[in-house]
């Protein structure tokens, strides 16, 4: 019973984060039909500039938060502007800015491992203290977790569907050209796109980094989570993200406690890979998968 | 109003329009007839920046929109109205309907607009929260021209408003331009097909092989007995 | 513009002017065979002058490592360059050719010469098994499938049975070749030299003839249009999956030398470090060419060497390197190093680069009825 506890716990925690991230992978796909394979270190850059703020100014931790999620979404401005958008043109565009996010990764994660070092760091807690319930401990700290993240999923959703530029970003991401009928302005949707999604993994990695660790490659597990997520709730669907991101973080969970961590990777992928094959388009996919 | 001069545009390698220079006036309602592969879509596609001309220029009043992004020319008011429709499929018709509003001077007008369009296609706002991937083919012409009104268009592009349709549907596609065209807006509309375009039209070309070979009012071109026979049915 | 390449091509050629279409069919006519031959001759010679020189020995570990990265790059380059594969599983397909082969050696006793051979067979086999599921499917996912492959053969050989994994740390004491019994323990790395050239030169030849034949051409056919390619009768899926199992098959078998060079076979394969660099090499020399690969893993070897100190800051210049070539010169710093290597060698075969794109489409149908008659391709 305990063990269940632990297990919807995590995977609740679990699902929030990656439903952050996931929703940055799933709107960047969506609007600009790309693979951020920076979106690793996006979640990095957040973790390690509120570690920054925290340990070397005397900034309360709320604000040191907020200031790393703003931080991740400036480079995520930087990137859109410097890198992506000369590639719009390009007819290589996909694999070029597959090595060009890949190249942005390895600079922010070496960038971080030279200003600071290679061991573990941890941020502190927003709220201390905890309960019990039985033999499982649950940190006032994960609750404030997953509360910001369900806010946040919540915000957004309501953004993309009740306000102008939500519905701007929607249309982009179905249809392209239509979009472009409307006068909606292209460039301004993949910034802003970009920005928001920038900030969402900004806001995991400070999040995440909060309960457990930050060191210099912790960028990749989340970021490799989020893409399966992405993938399986269907790629450019909102919802389907959604519901993914918890489904996928309760499998986790429930993986790390009933079969022990060493599971957990392997589990996923292979749920993955079956998922894939028997239903390519995800729970909700806009479609486009084309099989030969 | 809107002029064109020149305008030439091809995809890759190969040229499909060749120098075409047409206008429209203030409330004229001008036809461009061709057969299919001929250059109606890249011309309205040249004309709405989809596609980039490589020579010429498309003015709406004396303002240049030639290199201009799409975003900049239906700004303007030059709103195309795409063959296929192109409709937003996972959005309902009602969403579809206010993206056609989305520039801020549609959009303070949306409401009415809104009120507008569904007097003029009573099926769109019956079907109102339906998503527009389910929508039939003559439903989906009428979202396509209801999305076009909902912005401030001055001139309205329409690109083979006939394609696909039964004959019934045409008919009600056409009567609802007619209204459109009563309500004193300029149209620039291309089709392959010359069936329903007297009355409608005030002046017309002729497109073929990417260059205009024919023109004027509407009336005389009708009368050819040559055309007729090559362009109707 | 390509009905004039092709137009141009069918035109009966002036004596003395080859036609283009020919190319594909006899390739060696246009690369410089004095030039390669010379070459040649010096890597032959090279060990044994180095071997003099104090110090000599470590600039032939350099070369080695030139040379099995290389066999790894170019293969990498095969799939995703060349093709638009975008496969991420090269460095866990070196990984499992040096561990199958390590395991057999050091688990099992089985004569290194032997087992060595596992490797690019254990290599084709994941290879086969990856590519079924993911090579039908778009970009995006092999993306993921490929990554996830790479982490699963690392958690699995990390934390598997002690045979495989060493305990977490890898296996420690692979047998060498004995190569050090023939002249000697100051003379092992000579031979080690020679069979890493061979390989190179194989797994080179290969690829090379692999690229200029109608194989070479459907494949970048491919890339440059898919819907294209299939519509002149070019099986998609069967032409990658081909072109996996053949790159596995010598990226398999550089990890194999790997085991035996080193005496070991680390769970730091792994690394996304070593993925980094190899992607450097690809992306640094000239994605999707011939020669780009061996140049940018040229550069990368022997440069990174001269820059030792600096080695801190390696990973992010060569990061911030890929991201700006990718934008800015996507066809990496091959082309300017062909022109000075011509200017002073006339090694390379001039156009290489353009001319597989602008045959691409153009001798594309040689591709469709030739690979009916030949089936392996």
């Amino acid at each position: 019973m305990e063990k269940l506890l632990q297990a919807v716990y995590s995977g609740i925690l679990y699902g929030s984060v990656y439903g952050l991230m996931a929703l940055g992978l799933t709107l960047i796909w969506g609007s600009l039909r790309m693979l951020n394979l920076a979106h690793g270190a996006l979640y990095l850059a957040g973790g390690y500039i509120a570690f920054f703020l925290i340990s070397q100014t005397g900034l309360p931790v709320y604000a040191a938060f907020l200031l790393a999620v703003l931080g991740a979404a400036i480079i995520g401005l930087v990137l859109q502007l410097t890198l992506i958008n000369p590639l719009l043109d390009n007819p290589n565009r996909d694999s070029a800015s597959l090595i060009a996010t890949l190249g942005t990764s390895i600079v922010i994660e070496s960038a971080v491992l030279l200003l600071f070092g290679p061991q573990v760091k941890q941020i502190p807690a927003v709220l201390e203290g905890s309960f019990k319930v039985g033999t499982v401990l649950i940190n006032y700290h994960g609750l404030l977790v997953i509360g910001v993240a369900v806010v946040c999923l919540f915000l957004m959703t309501l953004f993309l569907r009740a306000s102008r530029y939500g519905m701007a970003i929607r249309a982009v991401s179905q249809n392209m050209d239509a979009a472009k009928l409307m006068g909606i302005p292209i460039l301004t949707v993949f910034l802003i796109v970009m920005c928001v999604s920038a900030a969402l993994a900004g806001l995991a990695g400070v999040l995440l980094s909060s309960i457990f660790y930050i060191f210099p490659t912790a960028g990749l597990a989340p970021m490799l989570r989020a893409l399966v997520v992405t993938i399986f709730g269907g790629l450019g669907s909102v919802p389907g993200t959604i519901w993914a991101a918890y489904i996928i973080g309760l499998l986790e969970a429930f993986l790390q406690v009933y079969l022990g961590a060493s599971w957990a990777l392997p589990g996923l992928f292979l749920f993955m890979i079956v998922m894939l094959v028997l239903r390519p388009n995800g729970l909700f996919g806009l479609g486009e998968v084309r099989r030969l | 109003m809107l002029t064109v001069n020149g305008l030439t545009a091809g995809y890759g390698g190969s040229q499909v329009l060749h120098g075409v220079s047409l206008h429209v006036a203030a409330g004229e309602t001008v036809v461009v007839l061709g057969p299919n592969g001929h250059g109606k879509t890249t011309l309205l596609r040249a004309i709405s920046g989809l596609l980039r001309p490589t020579a010429g220029t498309v003015e709406l009043d004396g303002v240049n929109l030639t290199h201009l992004p799409t975003e900049a020319i239906v700004a303007a008011g030059v709103v195309h109205i795409p063959q296929g429709d192109l409709p937003f499929p996972e959005m309902t018709v009602l969403e579809n309907l206010l993206v056609g509003a989305y520039r801020p001077e549609a959009w303070a007008e949306r409401h009415e607009r809104l009120e507008r369009v569904f007097a003029l296609f009573p099926r769109l706002a019956e079907r109102r929260k339906q998503l527009a991937r389910s929508l039939s083919g003559g439903e989906r012409r009428m979202l396509a021209l209801g999305r076009g009104l909902m912005s401030k268009a001055r001139v309205l592009m329409i690109d083979e408003p006939s394609l696909g349709l039964a004959p019934l549907v045409i008919e009600q596609v056409y009567n609802t331009i007619h209204e459109i065209k009563r309500s004193g807006l300029s149209i620039l509309l291309v089709d392959e097909n010359a069936d329903h375009v007297a009355g409608l039209a005030d002046r017309m070309y002729l497109l073929e092989a990417g260059t205009l070979v024919r023109e004027g009012p509407a009336e005389e071109l009708l009368r050819d007995q040559a055309l007729l026979a090559a362009y109707l049915g | 513009m390509i009905r004039d390449e092709a137009e141009a091509a069918l035109e009966p050629a002036a004596p003395g002017e080859h036609s283009r279409l020919l190319f594909a069919a006899r390739p060696w006519a246009e690369v410089n065979w004095l030039g390669l031959f010379s070459l040649l001759v010096v890597l032959l010679v090279l060990p044994w002058g180095l071997s003099l020189i104090d110090g000599g020995n470590y600039v032939m570990h350099l070369i080695i490592t030139f040379f099995i990265y290389g066999i790894v790059a170019q293969c990498w380059n095969l799939i995703m360059g060349v093709s638009g594969i975008y496969s991420f599983g090269q460095l866990a397909l070196y990984a499992v050719g040096a561990f199958t082969t390590a395991t057999l050696s050091q688990s099992f006793g089985v004569n290194p010469w032997l087992s060595i051979w596992a490797a690019p067979i254990a290599a084709v086999i994941a290879a086969v098994l990856i590519g079924l599921p993911t090579l039908r499917l778009r970009g995006i996912y092999v993306v993921l499938l490929t990554l996830a492959f790479h982490e699963l053969a690392r958690n699995f050989i990390t934390t598997g049975p002690k045979i495989i994994s060493g305990g977490g740390y890898g296996l420690l004491f692979v047998p060498k070749l004995g190569f050090d019994t023939l002249l000697g323990p100051e003379y092992e790395i000579v031979f080690y030299y020679y069979l890493a050239l061979a390989f190179f030169l194989i797994a080179s030849f290969a690829i090379w003839r692999l690229l200029h034949s109608p194989v070479g051409i459907a494949l970048t056919a491919l890339r440059d249009s898919e819907e294209y390619a299939v519509s002149r009768g070019v099986d998609p899926f069967r032409f990658k999956l081909l072109l996996f199992v053949f790159s596995a098959f010598f990226t398999g078998l550089a990890g194999g030398f790997t085991a035996h060079y080193l005496g070991a076979a680390s769970t730091s394969l792994f690394d996304f470090g070593i993925m980094a660099n190899l992607l450097a090499m690809i992306v640094l020399g000239g994605w999707g060419t011939f020669w780009g690969p061996i140049a940018g893993t040229a550069i990368l070897t022997f440069l990174t060497e001269f820059l030792r100190a600096f080695d801190a800051y390696r990973n992010l210049s060569l990061g911030l390197a890929m991201a700006l070539i990718a934008v800015l010169a996507p066809q990496g710093l091959a082309p300017l190093l062909a022109r000075g290597f011509h200017a002073l060698f006339g090694v390379f075969a001039e156009a290489d680069e353009g001319e597989e794109s602008a045959e691409a489409e153009a001798a594309a149908e040689e591709a469709a009825p030739t690979e009916a008659k030949t089936p392996s391709g």
